[in-house]
């Protein structure tokens, strides 16, 4: 066993040895042929393997690049969502205080701008306005928008208001029906929506679409600020009054911001208001 | 089939050295895989497969780097032949061996090949090519061959086979 390795050993280094020989005697070419007629075809097989192996690193490569960039164009995707969103809703806000300004800057009574912090949507229908009495904020202060009667202010306290919907159940204003002229009361109803009673049966001649608008009677509010959209009538026949759902033109449930009316004033505000319903 | 396979090893890890440096190169340096091969075979298989592994695959690195034919061939086969023949003696378990041990007979076979290459006048100088091929590549060497021994060990440990000598 011993001397097998070592003859083998012998061998291979004494081929080593001839090979090397006949390179310095200048037959190291031939030698070089024979050996390279065995590893050319191996080098070629190995080179394809090598490129084949090295092109699906490379596809691996350009696969895991093209996830980590889908991965943060969609978090940039994101962000710029959230973006837009805020510049909407910066621009929504933007829109309602301009309209909001011009309609004060139009009104010939004092007015505060207040934002709305909570709302009140159960059994009692209220807004809470960001104005108190350190704003001079009185009760029965009547609150718009500018695009009609909001409410009334029925509680103040040192920071806050609490606004009083029109679709409260315990809500009552004095209305006219614009076109006509037609007296009334609107009240709120249970299920938040709001009515136009006690029109005399006489003379009504109301319509579907006729525009409600406060009548000035009582003193709470001024004259003139729309109400709401008739949307149906109620006739009981044999009743001494019929009365009209309204369709407020205040969207309630999206105000963001008010004008609490603080000051006083006789004239009819119908015409500050506008008419494209 | 083992032969084959034992076969296909030998030539591949040959000319592997010659047709993959790209992927494996860590700056200029890339690892002798040859070596590496010919040090565990005759680990495994003993002194006549390391010797004769060392001949083929440093006859084929002789081939492909247009060299002296022969050179690599012999202190390749020296180097087969000698750990088959210690190899027993050794704990190429332990990593604080495996990196050492392969720095060394990288070192050794760098000499050897210089020494032997004086013969027919190699022109290079033996400080450059200690300083810059030989011992980088043997550190290098080094640290592939503990990461090869490791990675069988683990393989048979998740086999429960045969152990690593």
């Amino acid at each position: 066993m011993r001397v097998r390795r070592v003859v083998l050993l012998v061998s291979v280094l004494g081929v080593c040895l001839l090979l090397l020989t006949l390179q310095t005697r200048g037959e190291g070419a031939s030698a070089g042929q024979v050996v390279a007629f065995v590893t050319t075809p191996l080098q070629t097989v190995l080179t394809k393997i090598n490129r084949s192996a090295l092109g699906l690193w490379a596809t691996y490569l350009d696969w895991k690049n093209v996830r980590a960039e889908n991965r943060r164009l969609r978090a940039e995707l994101e962000r710029l969502r959230v973006d837009s969103l805020r510049v909407q809703e910066t621009e929504d806000e933007n829109g309602r205080l301009r309209r909001l300004l011009v309609l004060r800057d139009r009104l010939p009574l004092a007015t505060i701008p207040g934002e709305v912090i909570a709302r009140e949507w159960g059994w009692a229908r209220s807004l809470t306005v960001n104005r108190g009495r350190g704003d001079h904020v009185l009760r029965m202060t009547p609150a718009i928008a500018p695009e009609g009667l909001v409410g009334r202010v029925v509680e103040v306290r040192s920071g806050t208001s609490i606004v009083q919907l029109l679709n409260d159940p315990a809500s009552t204003v004095g209305a006219t029906v614009q076109r006509t002229r037609t007296n009334g009361i609107v009240e709120g109803e249970p299920r938040g929506t709001t009515r136009f009673k006690y029109m005399a049966r006489d003379g009504a001649a109301i319509q579907v679409g006729d525009l409600v608008v406060s009548s000035g009677l009582g003193g709470v509010f001024p004259k003139g600020i729309p109400i709401g959209l008739v949307g149906a009538i109620i006739d009981r026949g044999s009743a001494l009054f019929h009365y009209a759902t309204l369709t407020p033109v205040v969207d309630f449930g999206r105000l963001e911001e008010v004008l609490l009316l603080t000051g006083q004033t006789t004239q009819d505000l119908a015409a500050h208001f506008p008419t494209d319903r | 089939m083992m032969r084959s396979a034992l076969a296909l090893v030998i030539f591949g890890g040959g000319l592997a050295q010659t047709t993959f440096p790209p992927a494996l190169r860590v700056g200029d340096i890339t690892p002798d895989i040859p070596l590496i091969l010919v040090v565990l075979l005759a680990l495994r298989r003993g002194p006549e497969l390391g010797c004769l592994a060392g001949f083929v695959t440093g006859l084929l690195q002789d081939a492909a780097a247009g060299g002296f034919i022969g050179a690599q061939a012999l202190t390749k086969t020296l180097i087969g032949f000698f750990i088959g023949q210690v190899g027993g003696r050794l704990w190429v378990r332990e990593p604080l061996v495996q990196v050492p041990g392969l720095v060394l007979l990288s070192l050794a076979e760098g000499v050897a090949r210089f020494l032997l290459l004086q013969i027919f006048h190699f022109p290079g100088s033996f400080g450059d090519l200690m300083l810059y091929i030989v011992l980088p590549q043997s550190i290098y060497n080094g640290f592939i061959g503990a990461a090869v021994v490791l990675t069988l060990i683990g393989a048979e440990r998740l086999r429960g086979g045969a152990r690593w000598r």
